[in-house]
């Protein structure tokens, strides 16, 4: 039998039993929608990930420490990046007293020899240069050459970053291109079109931050360095801020808001970037400058992170390397987190795999549980169909031709159940992006549907043909049905 | 010339841990052209004995050799060849296929041997004016009265040109006169030159035919009489 005939006779077998061939495709309908689904949710993280770090420097690295709970930024309602600054304990007078060990989370400074209170700095210059990158003598003004400084430095209470580590990396970390700090908190801000004040996310950065976070402004300019140095009250919103702020960039540009009720002159607004630089999503942020904010903000409860940008993004760990060195320098026995971009987007990406995966997995199980059910009405069908397939037999049709015809029949019906699975995605998307998630639909995604929808029929559809074809004429054409 | 001949053929079914022994020893010979009825009464062995002159069942013992083919050697896919070129069907239930018209029906052997609808359609018109359902053809089965039923199951017995037609109580399932179109149909086919195998428990019927050959518990014998 010609394929083409053979192909009119299952076509015309299914639109004769439309609505059996639409309740049978149900399961494959639902699995191909799912397929879709899970293809564009998952897609649409992907560029979700890709969007969020799209202006991300690939050589920039985050370092902050998180030793310890800083029980004075808590207790101040105080919100600072990198986990706050870290209380020594009790007792611990005579500076950096042993191994940090636990450096990440929490936990102070514990016992164990040696005490360096003594012997390092307080000698005058004798920390060994040779562990320095650059080599050479490591006597930064009287940082280690005098010893008071950094006694004083060892001696605080907290690990806070600041901007002479910013300096010192700067000059003894090779492999750097530029270096920067910024910290942020969370204060009350009023003014424009605001009924009432309400929290915002402060960034205090330097004027270097926006050229290393990529960032654009669609108006006005960025914080200079004079701006810092005079600790001007001046600040540069994002655009969603200056949009919920003053309906418009424009209207926002030139404008007064009050942070913590002191008032600050908006000097730019920025484009709208969509990425988190620095743990700051630029979009929803209030940019002052750094020294304006230690002032009149955080004050000392802060605990900034420093942004080195690598000058080889192949030499990330080296350049993590040089920056551990510089700053074990001045804090022996702390341990810093490192983040560096790559990181962080495998990180989102690894977790959107997970997700892909687990929502893959549920597109198998509907795809199985509908060719379950395309077997079952394809026997159904068989039994039903007994007779005709015994007349088939006794007017000559072989088993091939009525294997093919039965298979064909499931691989039709599940093309359909594919198509209107593929329909059905489409209606959903747009529930799904109401709610959120982002989707995004792609022929890639039909295609693999529309597959998969075709496979499982066919496969699961097998059995049934295969017993069909196997009857015997005979006794197919007296079976009663 | 002979279309059909058997000899000896045994069949047997096993019913739980018995055997029924249906067919004992048959010979039989049909020639070319010739109208043969097989008569016997319900449980003698005659479908059985159609089935295998239809290879649509299979011999224990014997051999049986359809228009020089050796039956008893053919191997499946000779058999469905057999089925489609030599041997034209005609049941009593008509087993024509609900959900295709009536030229789908016709021509439904003509597709099996490669032809496209078209080609078909083509080469079956002649038989459908001569059984008169030209103006039927885009009829279903279940829009036909049982004479006109069974007149479109002979067309698609006819139009592949067969060996022989070998009709199973065709005129059973029908009332007195469409019965009497039927044979009709059968004396004018047999007149036209086509072998006519019938099987019938009906001696009015079976009288039709040119010779008749009854069965008896699964043995054969020459002549209608007992």
């Amino acid at each position: 039998m010609k394929p083409g005939e053979l192909l009119r006779l299952v076509w015309m077998n299914i639109i004769q039993n439309k609505f059996k061939t639409i309740m049978t495709s149900i399961g494959i309908i639902v699995g191909a929608a799912t397929i879709v689904m899970v293809i564009a949710i998952g897609k649409g993280g992907k560029e979700d990930v890709a969007d969020q770090f799209k202006n991300l420097n690939a050589g920039a690295i985050d370092i902050s420490y998180d030793g310890g709970t800083d029980e004075r930024n808590m207790e101040s309602g105080g919100e600072s990046t990198g986990g706050g600054g870290m209380a020594m304990p009790q007792g611990a007078s005579g500076g950096f007293s042993g191994n940090a060990g636990n450096a990440g989370t929490g936990g102070g400074f514990g016992g164990g020899a040696p005490s360096f209170g003594g012997d390092f700095g307080g000698g005058g210059g004798d920390f060994s240069p040779g562990e320095m990158p650059s080599g050479g003598d490591f006597g930064r003004g009287g940082f280690f050459g005098g010893g008071n400084d950094m006694q004083e430095r060892m001696n605080q209470e907290n690990i806070t970053l600041d901007e002479e580590d910013v300096d010192d990396i700067e000059t003894f970390a090779a492999g750097v291109t530029d270096v920067t700090i910024s910290y942020t908190t969370r204060s009350s801000v009023d003014g424009g079109e605001l009924e009432e004040a309400a929290t915002y996310t402060i960034g205090g950065v330097k004027e270097n931050y926006a050229d290393m976070s990529n960032l654009s402004l669609a108006l006005g300019e960025f914080i200079t360095e004079a701006d810092d140095e005079n600790k001007e009250k001046i600040c540069v919103l994002g655009a969603s801020v200056a949009e919920e702020i003053f309906g418009s960039a424009i209207e926002a540009y030139g404008s007064v808001i009050y942070i913590d009720e002191r008032s600050y002159v908006v000097n730019g607004v920025l484009e709208t970037m969509g990425t988190v630089s620095s743990g700051i999503s630029p979009d929803d942020s209030i940019f002052i400058p750094y020294a304006t904010g230690v002032k009149y903000l955080v004050g000392t409860k802060v605990n900034p992170t420093i942004t080195v940008l690598a000058e080889d993004v192949n030499n990330i760990d080296g350049v993590i390397a040089e920056v551990t060195e510089v700053l074990a320098a001045t804090y022996p026995n702390a341990e810093f987190t490192f983040e560096d971009a790559g990181s962080k987007m495998e990180a989102a990406a690894a977790s959107n795999e997970i997700l892909t995966m687990l929502l893959i997995a549920m597109a198998a199980i509907v795809f199985v549980v509908g060719g379950i059910g395309i077997m079952n009405v394809l026997f159904v069908s068989v039994k039903e169909r007994t007779n005709e397939i015994g007349i088939l037999k006794a007017i000559g049709c072989s088993q091939k031709n009525i294997l093919f015809e039965f298979l064909c029949e499931a691989a039709a019906i599940s093309l359909i159940g594919g198509v209107l699975g593929v329909g059905a995605s489409l209606l959903v998307t747009p529930v799904a992006r109401y709610f959120g998630v982002r989707v995004e639909l792609s022929l890639s995604a039909f295609l693999i549907a529309l597959l998969f929808a075709v496979g499982t029929g066919t496969i699961f559809g097998f059995y049934p043909a295969y017993k069909a074809s196997k009857l015997v004429p005979v006794e197919a054409l007296g079976a009663e049905t | 010339m002979n279309i059909i001949t058997m000899q000896n053929i045994n069949k047997s079914y096993r019913m739980g841990n018995h055997s029924l022994h249906v067919l004992k020893n048959v010979s039989l010979t049909v020639e070319k052209g010739e109208y043969l009825a097989i008569l016997g009464p319900s449980g003698s062995g005659k479908s059985t004995l159609m089935n295998i002159i239809g290879c649509m069942d299979v011999m224990d013992e014997g051999t049986y050799c359809l228009d020089e083919v050796a039956v008893e050697h053919a191997k499946e896919k000779e058999l469905v060849n057999i089925r489609n070129r030599k041997i034209g069907f005609i049941f009593q239930k008509y087993h024509l296929i609900p959900t295709y018209n009536v030229l789908q029906n016709i021509v439904m052997p003509l597709l099996m041997r490669g032809m496209s609808l078209n080609e078909a359609r083509e080469a079956s018109m002649e038989t459908i004016e001569m059984l008169g359902l030209a103006e039927r053809i885009n009829h279903k089965p279940n829009e036909l009265s049982g004479g006109q039923q069974q007149r479109v199951a002979i067309a698609r017995a006819l139009v592949g040109q067969p060996a022989i037609l070998l009709a199973d109580e065709p005129t059973g399932a029908l009332d007195r006169n469409s019965g009497k179109e039927v044979l009709k149909l059968f004396g004018r086919l047999h007149d036209m030159g086509n072998t006519i195998v019938m099987i019938t428990h009906d001696l009015d019927v079976a009288e039709h035919a040119k010779r008749v050959v009854r069965i008896v518990d699964g043995e054969l014998f020459e002549g209608k009489e007992a």
